[in-house]
């Protein structure tokens, strides 16, 4: 176990070296720089600028750099923001985008796995029909269209609920609905599918032989083995809602790392843009590192080499 | 809020189309209220503290009032910091700030400016002449990087300094002979140079904390100012948060407790936060083109004029533009104003010149119009009767609705009346910047946006050589006629001299100008002291939140007072005259 993981952290290393690398070029391949403006910037203005970020050195001089620096994990100012570490810009996002993710993903489990089970116990009857036919609509109803939907209707019709900002736990309601109904559908779905196939094993009808009550049989037996589709789905998908939803974020004008990202893109702020990436590359692998730990741990069957 | 639930919910539904692809603010009136006969857009309840919250629309590049250039920046700039001067929050004019008087040269060329005494910065040092000359020196060194120091350049050795040219500060026609006098040296005449004293650039910082913070000198905690508020929270892309300065000069004139500024870039989010009451002041610029038509039964929607104009622009170094006929042809076929009454629904003015409307006193050139039959005549002089053989070219311009929308429509007009080849070329804004410096486009869309009012804000891009110029266009005549406008001391003889100017780049047709800016805000009407101005400053000294506004919309169209009591000159609301013309102070609704 603890070979294995270690050979996995290794791993990181090659893994992150690729994508620091691409991004790096492919930041640069992009028209335009970082101090580009509809009003012109003196020249005199301009080189400075560029001498100061080092800009004005040779691309493989700031490649050998940016990655010596990146390796301590200095990615040094952000371009657009000069008063501001990149590090403090991406863990201020951060926090905000892992706090709306995690809200996110607490209600996406704590409603979608029973709903899922319930769907599953309920087969071919109407409260299994009534299931899936939510998860369809919350699966196929995007969230650029539902957030601004639920503002309509929550914020500017009965006026219950801010529309937007960061700024107390009423603004968080909107924006962790919006973006966990998908996941909820998601989840109800891998629940009922993973059930559906355990509750038909040898091992739940000996439970049920044995005298065992339906609750007991469901609980006990049948659910660690069946949300085994969604504990795997769990993974990515955490990686991907605290990232932060670049389309949530900016209907809320939420301050996380999703508009941080797309911002920096259009600005060309390239350490901004290579920190996110990086940091990102980053929580992808330790993420789904967890995953298949806590695989190994749920399925016996699993066998980490 | 009791209005018809029936009818809400008919609203509702008829308006999720455009919600879900707008944003969903579109403004139904279901919740909205009336007072005294008028709607207002959304609640109408004053905040319970006594702030005004307001949509900054983009997070600030830097709190540096010295280096920054842009409007986000320097709106920030001017609740924080003082010049010299300030403006008159309805006329812009300038009005004493720092300075309490100031005396000019017979010359135009010498300005000295008497401090106010016992001027403190925030943290309780003294602040006198010397931090000015250090301030303006700072904007100026070139390893600022100033964004904006071609302002300064009106004074002596200005420029040469911040070139490069020049490495001794001291030459710099700057000069603090005592503590409370500070002394400008200008190369010329500069009419304008009191409105730039109150501009970003001009602002002083403080030199102690930069010494102490350095790059983190303007963070909550580190930044000393001396202007009528401090910053107290700075929180990226969420929000930032200002109090009132008890140290300010004015400080018993400043009736707010504070200022709360969203960084919110979403222009629906704007109006969704500016209608559920979460913002008291959108301003201009948030709002989503297609609602505009929709506000105007508002009574909170404040337009007018804004010096800017939205153009499009040749490159003369690439042929057949190089050809005064066809860039005049081109301009002649575009029927400007079917796009200010079709395509953007009378929200925005037709404008055929370069400079806009609202300099009192200059008398521009006559505007270019839509003469179909004069542009054919011209394509067939230069040789492209009907527009045969005309070579295809493109329109770049950067992704946006109304710029595609626009550039469609005069395809389109072009194609009709010339029947020249045009293709679209949509890019991304930084790609279209790049494109547009390097000079790698036909014809491209462009703005510009006055940083002070004046002809010469405008005017001066045009110049030879010009960072702005962006066109390959030159003209030693229109060079010459600049720089004796600069040199001219009589206002009315320096005005004729630019339109000269003006008329030389309109004939030479190098830019296809469209429309004329406007402005368009949303105010509620518990909040004073706010009004529609030409450049889109406002200076929030002393903006109030008034608490009985209900009881003093009923004397709203009496003589206004000055700002600080009812103000009803231009406090929204305000209804426009009947004949038509802005009330004082340039706001008119529609």
């Amino acid at each position: 176990m603890t070979t294995y993981v270690l050979r996995r952290i290794l791993l990181f290393v090659p893994t992150l070296w690729v994508i620091a690398t691409l991004s790096f070029f492919i930041v640069r391949l992009a028209p335009g720089g970082p101090f580009q403006s509809e009003k012109e910037i003196p020249a005199a203005a301009r080189a400075q600028l560029m001498r100061t970020y080092g800009l004005d050195r040779p691309l493989p001089e700031q490649y050998v750099r940016f990655l010596a620096n990146a390796a301590r994990g200095d990615f040094g100012v952000s371009y657009r923001y000069p008063q501001r570490q990149v590090r403090e810009i991406v863990s201020a996002g951060f926090r905000v985008s892992a706090e709306l993710g995690g809200w996110a993903l607490l209600l996406a489990v704590l409603a979608g796995v029973p709903l899922g089970v319930l769907a599953a116990v309920k087969r071919n009857r109407l409260a299994d029909h009534a299931v899936m036919g939510l998860a369809l609509a919350g699966v196929s109803v995007p969230n650029f269209v539902l957030a601004p939907l639920l503002v309509l209707i929550f914020a500017l019709t009965l006026y219950w609920l801010p529309p937007a900002l960061w700024n107390g736990p009423a603004s968080r309601v909107l924006p962790v609905i919006a973006l966990s109904l998908m996941y909820v559908a998601f989840i109800a779905r891998l629940a009922r599918a993973g059930m559906l196939e355990v509750l038909g094993q040898d091992f739940v009808r000996t439970a049920r032989a044995k005298g065992l009550a339906e609750p007991a049989v469901i609980a006990r037996h049948a659910l660690p083995l069946g949300v085994l589709p969604v504990v795997s789905f769990l993974g990515p998908a955490a990686a991907r809602v605290v990232m932060g939803s670049i389309v949530i974020e900016q209907v809320f004008a939420i301050p996380g790392l999703g508009r941080q990202l797309v911002g920096a893109a259009f600005n060309r702020d390239y350490t901004l843009v290579l920190g996110i990436v990086l940091f990102y590359a980053a929580l992808l692998l330790v993420l789904n590192l967890l995953v298949d730990l806590a695989y190994a741990k749920l399925d016996p069957r699993v066998e980490l080499s | 809020m009791t209005p018809l639930r029936s009818a809400r919910t008919l609203r509702m539904l008829a308006t999720l189309a455009l919600a879900g692809t707008l944003g969903a603010c579109a403004p139904h009136t279901g919740t909205t209220l009336a007072t005294h006969g008028r709607r207002w857009f959304g609640t109408i309840s004053p905040p319970r503290a006594n702030v005004l919250r307001f949509n900054l629309g983009a997070e600030p590049e830097l709190i540096d009032p010295g280096v920054t250039s842009g409007q986000t920046e320097s709106r920030v700039s001017r609740i924080l910091f003082e010049g010299l001067t300030s403006s008159d929050p309805q006329t812009l004019q300038p009005i004493p700030g720092q300075a309490y008087r100031w005396e000019i040269s017979a010359d135009g060329l010498t300005y000295v400016f008497h401090l106010r005494p016992g001027l403190v910065w925030s943290d309780g040092r003294p602040l006198g002449a010397e931090d000015f000359l250090w301030s303006w020196r700072r904007a100026l060194a070139p390893r600022s990087a100033s964004r904006a120091a071609g302002l300064l350049y009106p004074i002596v050795n200005a420029e040469r300094y911040n070139r490069g040219e020049l490495d001794d500060s001291t030459q710099v026609g700057l000069a603090a002979p005592d503590d409370s006098t500070f002394v400008v040296r200008l190369r010329a005449p500069t009419p304008y140079f009191l409105f730039l004293t109150s501009y970003t650039t001009f602002l002083p910082v403080p030199r102690h904390a930069i010494e102490t913070w350095g790059r983190t000198w303007s963070a909550p905690g580190h930044i000393v100012s001396n202007g009528p508020f401090l910053l107290k929270v700075h929180r990226q892309n969420e929000r930032l948060e200002f109090a009132r300065n008890p140290r300010f000069w004015d400080a018993g004139n400043v009736r707010l407790d504070g200022i709360v500024a969203y960084p919110v870039d979403d222009l629906s989010t704007c109006v969704n936060l500016y209608k559920s009451g979460s913002v008291d002041w959108n301003p201009s610029g948030y709002i989503p083109s297609p609602f505009l038509p929709l506000m105007r039964e508002y009574s909170d929607y404040v337009t007018g004029e804004y010096q800017g104009t939205y153009f499009y622009s040749f490159n003369v170094t690439r042929k057949p533009f190089d050809d005064v006929r066809v860039r005049r042809a081109l301009n002649l076929a575009i029927d400007r104003e079917a796009i200010a009454r079709d395509l953007l629904k009378g929200t925005r003015r037709a404008w055929g010149r370069i400079t806009p409307s609202g300099y009192p006193g200059y008398e521009g050139p006559p505007q270019i119009g839509y003469e179909p039959g004069a542009a054919r005549r011209l394509l067939a002089e230069a040789g492209y009767p009907g527009g045969r053989g005309f070579p295809k070219f493109s329109i770049l311009f950067n992704t946006s609705e109304d710029h595609r929308r626009i550039a469609e429509a005069v395809q389109a007009m072009w194609k009709r009346e010339l029947n020249v080849p045009v293709e679209l070329l949509n890019m991304e804004w930084g790609t279209v910047q790049q494109a547009t410096v390097a000079l790698r486009y036909d014809v491209t869309r462009r703005s510009w946006i006055g940083d002070y009012l004046d002809p010469n804000s405008f005017l001066g891009i045009l110049r030879t050589g010009d960072g702005n110029n962006r066109t390959g266009w030159s003209d030693p005549r229109y060079d010459a006629l600049l720089d004796a406008a600069a040199r001219e001391l009589d206002a009315a003889r320096r005005f004729r001299l630019l339109a000269q100017a003006e008329k030389i780049a309109l004939d030479a047709a190098v830019f296809i100008p469209i429309y004329h800016y406007s402005t368009h805000e949303l105010v509620k009407p518990y909040v004073r002291g706010i009004y529609h101005t030409a450049l889109d400053v406002h200076p929030l000294t002393r903006v109030w939140i008034d608490r009985d506004w209900r009881e003093h919309e009923a004397i709203v169209a009496a003589p206004a007072s000055r700002a600080g009591r009812h103000e009803a000159r231009g406090a929204p609301g305000a209804p426009a005259p009947s004949d038509g013309r802005p009330p004082a102070g340039g706001a008119w609704r529609r």
